[in-house]
């Protein structure tokens, strides 16, 4: 029998990639494609008051300028159809996409988007989760979400916190908070839409999520499932930022509008915009332990900046709470986990997907805890570590291999000193 | 429109060409060589390096009227599948690819060094990567890569 482990594997594509013959979706062209721009919103929060884009259509060279009544139906999102396709009335960040426009060349559909009229009538916006989770901030999302703009709130709660804190002999109270990041793949995102010979929409992309770009196209184009195509081309990094949908479904709409292959390229400065982001937490944290170094209670908030749009933040703010406790076992707890709607960009996975953000709180919290009673760094872990038979702060029985302890003694001489207490 | 002519991989070129044209259009819109990647526009990421006269370049940041005259290799014109540049088999078998996307700009980048110093010091192999952005692998595989490109190339 053959092992893979400790042998040596070479990347299947490693070599069409070293040669730069791997085709990525900028690099696919069909005869006779125009090419696709998305005019995007410059205000985080507005409404359309008026839209006119007669000068855009009568510029030569242009085949379609396409606003939200052109799609049969205006919404997609991973978990929740909260995001149009193109903004009919209310732009809810900046970014957003208001109008298609398609010509038969990259310079002309950008100068199109340029003759078109818009007037917004500005709304207040909400930069500030907590100012967006109060009672009587005014609501994103009422139609798909309801009159509040938390979209998300997980408790998590384990033991008696009264009986925890009674026990703590020492404890830490602390305020953190994360940023915004973008992936930045080194890709910008880019499409070549079609309608082939058979009549179907063919859509050749970069996505981490193909078949669900396939129930979108059908979905927001009103055609069936079967009658659409979606092919993975050479992916050019994307850690999240891919999956949820981007210019296919525009890309699509244009093809399928002008029955013409449509070509689009983001630049970076687009692909900034039309993606999502991780999402900012601020984390408060208050965790206790007793004289011995042994954590017996932790209460925590933390609250999640969705953005504009639902995307997977549910699922990342969950992630976030069952991680709050890091890999150590606390006996008693209460963890309270949002996702809050404002208009800052939405924002979707990336790498860790919520994971990573509390890290920095729960880490955080056992170097205070440790200088707080006088204990090494590397014992107050090794006191509180998970080990096979150690229950979650969710209740996970780990039943399996836990090998965090071995892994901690190995690198704790690259991390800490001899004696480094302080 | 303007007249060019350039030599790419090789081959001469004369074709007409916008004045404002940049040279990364030239190569792939008008040439076909897409394996040179377009990753900002702005001279940032590297993905667009091509070798102009001996030395790297960001063709973004370059005009097509800019190469008149002038001798260009793209990734097109360094190894195939029979005979790879020994900068293209480590990167293979080092595993310093992954989305691929900044490669093409990173094999050149290292082939240009190599082409001027079979025998560079990490130092001067950093230096010489510096204009690569790679957003996958943490550059530690990429930096292994040159190495042993190095070591087969100067038979150390």
């Amino acid at each position: 029998m053959t092992s893979v482990i400790g042998s040596r594997a070479v990347r299947e594509d490693a070599w069409g990639k070293v040669f730069g013959q791997a085709k990525y979706p900028a690099d696919v062209n069909l005869p006779g494609q125009i090419y696709g721009v998305v005019l995007r919103s410059p205000h985080p929060h507005a409404r359309i008051r008026r839209l006119d884009v007669r000068k855009a259509r009568e510029l030569t060279g242009v085949a379609a300028v396409l606003t939200a009544s052109d799609v049969p139906h205006n919404s997609h999102g991973v978990l929740f159809r909260d995001q149009p396709v193109l903004v009919s009335e209310r732009i809810r960040m900046v970014g957003d996409p208001l109008v298609a426009v398609a010509a038969e060349s990259p310079e002309t559909a950008r100068e199109a988007a340029r003759l078109v009229e818009i007037e917004y009538e500005l709304l207040p916006a909400l930069f500030n989760p907590e100012e967006a989770m109060r009672p009587g901030a005014p609501a994103l999302h009422p139609e798909v979400h309801g009159e509040s703009n938390v979209l998300y709130h997980l408790p998590v709660v384990k033991g008696d916190l009264a009986k925890g804190w009674a026990s703590a002999d020492v404890v830490v109270e602390q305020d953190y908070s994360t940023q915004m990041v973008d992936h930045a793949f080194l890709q910008p995102e880019a499409v070549l839409a079609q309608v082939d010979e058979r009549g179907h929409l063919v859509v050749q992309a970069a996505t981490q999520y193909p078949h669900y770009d396939r129930g979108e196209i059908a979905h927001a184009l009103g055609i069936k499932v079967s009658r659409v195509q979606v092919k993975t081309l050479s992916v050019g990094g994307s850690f999240g930022g891919r999956e949820d949908i981007s210019l296919q479904l525009v890309a699509a709409l244009l093809a399928y509008r002008t029955l013409r292959p449509v070509k689009m390229e983001n630049s970076r400065e687009e692909s900034f915009y039309s993606h999502c982001k991780r999402h900012p937490m601020t984390m408060h944290y208050k965790t206790g332990a007793t004289r011995e170094g042994k954590l017996v209670a932790m209460e925590a908030r933390i609250v999640g900046d969705a953005g504009a749009y639902a995307s997977w933040s549910p699922n990342i703010l969950r992630k976030a709470a069952i991680h709050a406790t890091g890999p150590y076992e606390i006996p008693n707890l209460r963890v309270d986990s949002y996702a809050v709607f404002t208009n800052n960009p939405w924002t979707g996975a990336m790498r860790g997907f919520g994971a990573a953000q509390p890290v920095l709180a729960y880490e955080s919290q056992m170097e205070l805890l440790a200088k707080k009673l006088k204990i090494s760094p590397v014992e107050i872990r090794l006191r509180n570590m998970f080990r096979t038979g150690s229950t979650t702060a969710t209740g996970q029985a780990l039943t399996g291999s836990v090998g965090l302890e071995e892994c901690l003694q190995k690198v704790a001489p690259f991390l800490w000193k001899e004696g480094d207490r302080e | 429109m303007v007249e060019l002519e350039l030599t790419v991989n090789e081959k001469t070129y004369k074709l007409e060409i916008e004045p404002d044209e940049r040279l990364i259009d030239v190569l792939r819109r008008r040439l076909g060589f897409t394996g040179t990647k377009e990753g900002c526009g702005e001279g940032e990421c590297g993905a667009c390096t091509v070798i102009l006269d001996g030395r790297t370049v960001n063709s973004c940041l370059v005009l097509g009227v800019q190469a008149h005259g002038r001798k260009i290799i793209t990734i097109e014109g360094v190894g195939d599948r029979r005979r790879p540049h020994p900068v293209q088999r480590a990167f293979v078998e080092e595993g310093a690819v992954q989305c691929g996307y900044c490669t093409p700009g990173m094999v050149l980048s290292a082939k240009a060094l190599l082409d001027k110093n079979s025998d560079p010091s990490p130092q001067e192999i950093g230096v010489a990567m510096s204009g690569n952005l790679c957003r996958c692998t943490g550059y530690d595989k990429i930096l292994r890569a040159v190495q042993r490109a190095a070591r087969e190339v100067s038979g150390k």
